[in-house]
């Protein structure tokens, strides 16, 4: 009972917030409808016992890729007048599209059944939370049934660095920058000279 | 569908999240409420030194930060991974260990990368 | 499975969790075709999808008691990450040189 109202409070949060990032007029706005979003997910996953996946959402998410958007919103000073403009002569479509994708999906629901033994040939049996908690059952499997993933997500993430690098460092010209070793390397004979000035001859 | 022993645990979250969202909504509804708000056209138009009263929220950003955020965002992942590897490794084992190993030395190889172009450095 | 069938108001069964998900995905295919002007909120409207197929990944795997969709939640998670990352990198780099996100004219990209 408590956890259905529970459920409902948070399914119907995320909804509603989903529902402004899409038609917020202002972009900042709609990067903290999403956080929004994110945040109630992270509830509902804690509340179906997927604790880890619940606070990764938290820590990534929210922590990060929210503020990576925020970054880019606030970076690309965009009118906002502009930004809806042709909302409404593509809601007909938009509409037209999510309806069939709805309908489709209720029909896969509707024609869908568990198979005969299906419950028998699980990869993975989720262990019993009171005695392996979450984190412990999912850190059993990531590292060693399924390390080609792991390590493939290793690649992923390899190229999204070097590929944002790629993308947007641009070193200006002409900065000087302080090189610690370069001074501490700085003799007193390569800097300083001594010359023995004759009167009224002047160094050349 | 699954037991709910451990959701008592989560109950102390709960009820912060509530006492939070209630006092966030009470700062604004209460400031929204006791200040007085007969905005005349003087209130409302460029102060005397040419500042708005109201401007956008938005301010601009240097490029750089962004960079640093996409790397913040991997390592994060990084060390979101780092987590169920140190619950579990006393099951894993050294298999367990030396896939972490491989892992991390793959985006090493990044980290050397991004240090090397001078994408760490501020200027 | 019983979990399955069983429609409850006040009984939370797999339904209510694949319907929350089925609105989500349906709001950013929305998203996706109302925000033609800004590809920043595109890229919030696929990040909403893949929520949505998260959410379902983690239901069927708690509902069918297999950690498999979990495992999986967690890839996805990891690579939408990287996803947003280059995706608004490109997204900056296309501002730089156009001074415009709309994506009437990203087509402009190509040669």
């Amino acid at each position: 009972m408590v956890e259905a109202l529970i459920f409902y409070m948070f399914a119907f949060v995320l909804i509603a917030s989903a529902v402004m990032v899409v038609v917020s007029r202002n972009p900042v706005h709609s990067v903290l409808f999403l956080v929004m979003a994110f945040f109630n997910t992270a509830g509902l996953f804690v509340l179906l016992g997927a604790e880890f996946i619940a606070m990764m959402l938290v820590i990534v998410y929210v922590g990060a890729v929210a503020v990576l958007f925020l970054f880019v919103v606030m970076m690309l000073e965009i009118g906002k007048v502009s930004m809806k403009e042709g909302m409404v002569t593509y809601l007909p479509v938009g509409l037209f599209v999510g309806l069939v994708l709805l309908a489709e999906l209720v029909f896969v629901y509707l024609g869908w059944e568990m198979a005969e033994g299906a419950a028998d040939r699980r990869l993975f049996p989720t262990p019993d939370a009171s005695e392996v908690a979450n984190t412990h059952a999912l850190g059993q499997i990531i590292y060693t049934h399924n390390v080609y993933l792991f390590q493939i997500s290793g690649l992923i993430l390899l190229v999204a660095m070097i590929g944002a690098i790629v993308l947007s460092l641009r070193t200006r010209p002409g900065v000087r920058k302080q090189d610690i070793a370069d001074q501490l390397d700085r003799r007193r004979e390569d800097a300083v000279e001594l010359h023995k000035v004759e009167s009224g001859a002047g160094i050349k | 569908m699954m037991d709910h022993a451990f959701l008592q645990d989560y109950l102390p979250i709960l009820i912060f999240l509530m006492i939070a969202g209630g006092m966030a909504v009470l700062a604004v509804l209460a400031s929204w409420l006791v200040g007085r708000q007969n905005p005349d056209p003087e209130k409302i138009s460029s102060y005397e030194c040419g500042f708005e009263p109201f401007a956008e929220t938005q301010g601009k950003f240097d490029v750089r930060f962004y960079l640093v955020a996409i790397l913040f965002i991997i390592f994060d992942l990084e060390i979101a991974f780092l987590f169920p590897w140190a619950v579990s490794l006393g099951y894993t084992g050294a298999f367990g260990f030396w896939s972490m190993v491989v892992f991390l030395g793959i985006l090493t190889v990044g980290f050397i990368y991004e240090w090397k172009k001078g994408a760490l450095e501020w200027e | 499975m019983e979990a399955m069938t069983e429609i409850g108001v006040f009984e939370i069964g797999m339904t209510h969790y694949l319907v929350l998900g089925a609105m989500l995905f349906m709001l950013g295919v929305f998203g996706i075709f109302l925000n033609r002007r800004n590809i920043i909120v595109i890229l919030m409207s696929v990040e909403l999808m893949l929520l949505a197929v998260t959410i379902n990944m983690v239901t069927f795997s708690a509902f069918l008691q297999d950690l498999t969709g979990q495992i999986f939640a967690l890839f996805i998670l990891t690579v939408a990450a990287a996803e947003a990352a280059i995706g608004l990198a490109i997204l900056m780099v296309f501002f730089r040189n156009r001074g415009i996100i709309s994506v009437d004219v990203v087509n402009r990209m190509k040669g």
